[in-house]
């Protein structure tokens, strides 16, 4: 970077002192975030050559032994997945009423109430969590223990919910107006020009919507430690059992293990993993979401 | 005829919905205010917290957020201001300013965990600021960054053409143009991304718990080295003695005051994000 700030970067500015401050601000963003992916790889390095890929795939996580990350890899995509799957019809009937059928005065105030709602701190999330939804698991399906992957999924699929409307309702909204007036013209209804017009153009945009939500989803710590049972063990096909995720593996081991040894290492090996999945995530959603909105 | 009762059908259905997400809102504020309500009686923002939290106030806890929050602040506007500004001033390369703008969206939507354990790794353990108040300002400060850039680059790319042609036809430099047209015109913005940047620093818990916080026994932090007690960690730690009445009562008054602080600075970067959108319509 630093090679570039002659002429092709920098334009005719580079004899400015302000001009200098302002790129040193901007090194010290860019190293913030470099450093940060670099960091996790550095880190990671000694469990990816005690362990190699049995890291990923092993089953067992005995501090001292053997660290396998599979039961918090598995539970990361079982919780995310469940979330997902409960809030997108919730989202796209929000969303596709909003769009098209709310008055613009309207659309404003729930585009600012979902606005707030995404800015409920996660500890609030958790602190509903524990004191309702694990109740209420329990008592309704009659378990032991209401601290369960369905549990920790259904409080995701609430945390998501106001990133996952919102941004679907952009791409909804951002579909020309010609489109809709054609299919009138054609003598569709309303619902059906919705359906079948507006939906499939916007679907780009949705998808991208779904991707930044899953990576929200999948990084939330502090709700789902609390909801979530921490145990950690290959889930089968039971989601009404106690599991555990990447980040609440981390939330709940990273005091023990802080700075040093093969433990901090392993922890700094999930974290990577977490780290690739959210931005690749990220990196589609991003594409797919400025993609619709062009 | 049937065709359009199964219209109606489905839109009540999807009316419905909507109402019921918009109701979410308004039932957790109803929840924290009836269960948080009980706990805040004369002194409860005033007083210290005894027995673990069970019983008091939670002042120092508040202060300690409300020290993190600032502090965090304090060093993220002078980097998120001067990136901004390099990358739509200075920065003449289109395919380097997308790879930046793809690391501020890569960056805001990390884990907020991982800034966390690599924070305390680099600032903690390397820079040797230990479990501290600036270790956990410091990361949280790169936290919010990316929320400060958007709000910043929105406003600075908001500004009208014609502002930068009037100060170019006044022979104004460069620095000159961004000290008096651009900084000036775009602080509404500046304004807007700071309030929100603050709101998102006071609701974190994950990336502070282990790195910048202890339980109890600690009031302000007496040097650079030491922890401080937050509002969010006081919640955490009190959520999770769920079987203790008065613990649990604690927890939601310390929520109910964590939650307004919250909304009260979301809806004060509304109201500046508004006056900045009818300046710019001047």
């Amino acid at each position: 970077m630093k090679a570039g700030f002659g002429r092709g970067l920098f334009g005719t500015h580079h004899s400015e002192p302000v001009g200098w401050v302002f790129a040193a601000m901007n090194f010290i963003f860019f190293l913030c975030a470099v450093g940060l992916g670099l960091f996790l790889v550095v880190e990671s390095v000694p469990i990816l050559r005690s362990e190699g890929w049995g890291f990923l795939l092993g089953e067992n996580w005995w501090v001292g032994e053997t660290f396998g990350a599979l039961p918090m890899i598995c539970g990361s995509l079982i919780v995310t997945g469940l979330a997902i799957f409960l809030v997108l019809p919730v989202a796209l009937s929000g969303a596709l009423f909003t769009s098209e059928y709310l008055p613009s005065s309207f659309r404003r105030r729930v585009k600012g109430i979902m606005e707030l709602l995404a800015g409920v701190p996660g500890i609030i999330y958790g602190l509903l969590g524990v004191s309702f939804l694990t109740v209420g698991v329990k008592d309704v399906l009659n378990l032991l223990d209401g601290n369960t992957l369905f549990t920790a999924g259904f409080l995701l699929a609430i945390m998501i919910l106001p990133t996952v409307l919102t941004l679907s309702e952009d791409a909804l909204h951002s579909v020309p107006s010609e489109f809709r007036e054609a299919a009138e013209s054609l003598g569709l209804t309303k619902l059906q020009i919705a359906l079948w017009v507006v939906l499939p153009q916007s679907l780009p945009g949705i998808v991208g919507a779904v991707l930044l939500g899953i990576g929200r989803a999948m990084g939330e710590t502090i709700a789902v430690m609390l909801v979530i049972g921490s145990l950690d063990r290959v889930p089968g096909f039971n989601l009404f059992v106690s599991g555990q995720t990447i980040p609440s593996k981390l939330g709940r081991e990273a005091v023990e293990a802080l700075g040093s040894g093969l433990h901090w290492s392993a922890l700094m090996g999930l974290g990577l993993t977490l780290f690739i999945m959210v931005a690749v995530l990220t990196f589609f959603g991003n594409l797919f979401v400025r993609r619709s909105s062009q | 005829m049937n065709a359009i009762t199964a219209e109606k059908m489905v839109l009540a259905f999807i009316g419905c919905v909507t109402f019921l997400i918009v109701a979410l809102l308004f039932s957790i504020l109803a929840i924290m205010f009836i269960k948080g309500l009980p706990a805040m009686h004369g002194g409860f923002l005033f007083d210290e917290s005894r027995d673990f939290g069970r019983a008091g106030g939670i002042f120092y806890q508040s202060a300690g957020t409300l020290i993190l929050m600032g502090v965090t602040v304090l060093w993220s506007l002078p980097v998120a201001l001067g990136s901004v500004l390099f990358q739509t001033e200075y920065l003449e390369s289109g395919k380097f300013k997308t790879f930046l703008t793809q690391l501020t969206y890569i960056l805001n939507a990390t884990p907020t965990i991982l800034f966390g354990l690599v924070g305390y790794l680099f600032f903690g353990v390397y820079l040797e600021a230990g479990v501290s108040w600036v270790t956990g300002s410091l990361i949280l400060a790169v936290m919010i960054l990316p929320t400060l850039q958007v709000s910043i680059r929105e406003a600075v790319e908001a500004l009208p053409e014609k502002y930068r042609e009037a100060g170019m036809a006044l022979g104004l430099s460069r620095p000159a143009q961004i000290w008096r047209i651009i900084l000036p015109q775009s602080f509404y913005g500046m304004v807007t991304g700071v309030l929100l940047g603050l709101a998102r620093a006071a609701g974190e818990t994950a990336a502070i718990m282990f790195t910048a916080t202890t339980f109890s026994g600690i009031r302000f932090p007496q040097s650079f080295s030491d922890p401080v007690p937050t509002l969010q960690t006081h919640i955490l730690v009190l959520a999770q003695e769920a079987a203790n009445p008065e613990s649990i009562a604690q927890a939601w008054g310390a929520g109910l005051v964590l939650l307004g602080l919250v909304f009260l600075l979301t809806l004060a970067a509304w109201a500046f994000r508004t006056r900045m959108v009818m300046e710019s319509e001047l």
